[in-house]
């Protein structure tokens, strides 16, 4: 999982459209996010930041370890520089693809569709912890999820409310799944069915 | 749009002649390999071959370089010794482009450092953008040619391998230090202005700066053209009368040094170093780094893979150092069928994707916007970028 701590730049917007985007990227292993990572891009030439979940990673291609795949063998010694470089080194081409939950301008967060997607080859990057916190401050940003019949919400609302509710100090945690919990009840209420699956997932 | 169809007649005959050479290649390869038996001993032949050593001979011929019988085969069995370094780097870049809408060329160079002590690589890489207008037009006033960006893509090569080797050599004082480059290590361009003499120049202290931290640098050449031991081989064929007269009646026409090797080396063996008497070899050797060179099958039974292997003559007289850099690649071409692992991280790690060139095209345009500048491609280069998408 990506280091929140620090601003990690994970690629360049590939193609987007208002409800979401998809991202090239070229990062180590360890450097490449995870599902329910809560990312920024640059929209409205810079004067606000759209807010994003990552929903989906697709690993492309990559020729050079088809050839790998045929000689080294994992615990042979001979191969240990090579498997470490491939693991802890090597740049994994992957697509990101991300959906919007809200943007940031000069007022503060607003939670919905962003007015602009962000523009090709405009970078991504990770949210900082205090900007996740900031964010996520108030449940609304779980409307847009709600609503997107494109993304696998279901499983992404719990993965991002368990990262949001981890960044908060241990006693703040339990209120703050609970307020995410009556704002799901009270925008599922007519299908149980639904919030009972995202609310087992929750807990 | 490609009609392929009015080329069928054209592929046909290709497809004939390719038969045809084959054939030939074939006759050629016997002949040569006969010729390689028979061949006279080094010191003979050199002294049958003494007017060409000069370099003043326009002769695409070699020397056999020590008295090592020409169709001597080298194995080497051992491992890599543990803690041996290899250091790899490429490099690659973006040319400079009429139509752009600012005139830039960029150089990036990759490399990776690979220590034969199970620790992680370390992977390096550098860039450098070029936009002064003494970078950008030669004297005449024309953006420098692809080959101008060429020579100082490859003394920049050079002159990074020396800064990674001194810095490796720091961490590993007492380690074998080899250093490859994709490519040969010969300097490869002709000479003709001030601004060449300069580029050679700076190669050949890269190389002098990589001796003095202790490093052997080796030019590692892929699928090798030439045919510089088959012009060899032929002049063997010859009397001293006969020299330089008859030099240019090579029958074996069809023939490359790659391919006879592919028929002569059994996997993993190397063969006896030879040398080009060109001008610039001359040249280097006045600075301390004539080339010499030596073929190399890196790959199995199944399928050859021939490479070329040049050094320094300094470094080929180390004997030990040549028999580790031999392991070494042996190991490195074998992880990646026949090419080596370190130098297609290092291309890697060089290259420089459109997406790449695109994001900082992007980059300078929106910069110089800011300065209140509109900046464009040529009509022809947007006109292009849309036919390009198809």
């Amino acid at each position: 999982m990506a280091d929140q701590d620090r601003t990690i730049t994970i690629g360049n917007v590939l193609r987007a459209d208002i409800r979401g985007f998809v991202v090239a990227s070229r990062l180590p292993e360890p450097d490449v996010p995870t599902f329910g990572t809560f990312v920024r891009a640059p929209i409205q030439q810079g004067q606000a930041d759209l807010i994003g979940l990552v929903y989906n990673i697709t690993l492309q291609d990559d020729p050079f370890l088809k050839n790998l795949a045929v000689t080294v063998v994992e615990d042979d010694p001979r191969y240990t520089e090579i498997i470490r470089d491939q693991q802890e080194n090597r740049a994994i081409p992957v697509e990101i693809a991300v959906v919007a939950v809200g943007y940031r301008d000069a007022s503060g967060y607003h939670y919905g569709l962003p007015p602009q997607p962000p523009m090709i080859l405009h970078r991504i990057t990770v949210c900082r912890k205090d900007e996740v916190r900031d964010f996520t401050a108030v449940p609304d940003f779980l409307r847009t999820l709600l609503d997107n019949r494109d993304v696998p919400a279901d499983e992404l609302i719990p993965t991002a409310l368990q990262r949001a509710a981890r960044l908060r100090p241990e006693a703040l945690r339990e209120d703050f799944l609970l307020d995410a919990g009556r704002y799901l009840a009270h925008a599922l209420g007519r299908d149980p069915v639904r919030l009972e699956r995202i609310l087992r997932r929750l807990i | 749009m490609l009609h392929l169809e009015r080329l069928k007649a054209d592929i046909d005959t290709l497809s004939l002649m390719a038969a045809e050479r084959q054939q030939q290649r074939e006759s050629d390869t016997a002949k040569a390999l006969r010729w390689l038996a028979e061949a006279p001993a080094p010191a003979e032949l050199r002294a049958r071959l003494a007017p060409l050593a000069s370099g003043e001979q326009d002769w695409a011929g070699a020397l056999p370089t020590t008295d090592m019988p020409l169709d001597a085969r080298l194995v080497t069995v051992a491992d890599p010794p543990p803690g041996a370094v290899l250091i790899a780097a490429d490099g690659s870049q973006v040319y400079p482009d009429s139509h752009a809408a600012v005139p830039y060329y960029l150089l990036q160079i990759g490399g990776l450092a690979f220590h034969y002590d199970g620790s992680r690589p370390t992977p390096y890489s550098c860039e450098s953008l070029h936009f002064r207008d003494d970078e950008l037009y030669d004297a005449q006033g024309y953006l420098i040619s692809n080959e101008q960006v060429g020579k100082q893509r490859l003394v920049r090569e050079m002159a990074y391998l020396a800064e990674l080797t001194v810095l490796e050599r720091q961490l590993a004082p007492d380690a074998p230090l080899m250093v490859l480059t994709d490519g040969p290590l010969l300097w490869p361009y002709v000479e003709r202005s001030r601004a060449d003499f300069l580029a050679l120049e700076a190669y050949l202290e890269a190389l002098s700066a990589i001796r003095q931290a202790g490093g052997l640098p080796a030019g590692y050449v892929a699928r090798p053209g030439g045919r510089t031991l088959v012009e060899l081989l032929w002049a063997s064929r010859l009397t001293s009368a006969e020299i330089p007269g008859r030099l240019a009646e090579n029958p074996l026409r069809q023939l490359t040094d790659a391919a006879l090797m592919a028929h002569f080396l059994q996997p993993g063996e190397r063969s006896a170093w030879f040398s080009r008497p060109t001008a610039t070899n001359q040249r280097q050797a006045g600075h301390g780094h004539e080339i010499w060179f030596c073929y190399v099958n890196v790959g199995d039974a199944h399928t050859p893979v021939i490479a070329r292997l040049e050094v320094p003559r300094w470094g080929a007289a180390d004997t030990d150092a040549i028999t580790t850099l031999h392991a070494v690649l042996l190991h490195q071409a074998h992880v990646l069928n026949g090419y080596p692992y370190a130098l297609a991280r290092a291309h890697e790690e060089a290259l420089v994707t459109t997406t790449d060139k695109a994001a900082l095209d992007s980059e300078i345009q929106r910069r110089i916007l800011e300065q209140g500048i509109v900046v464009r491609p040529s009509e022809k280069a947007q006109q292009k970028a849309y036919l390009g998408r198809r």
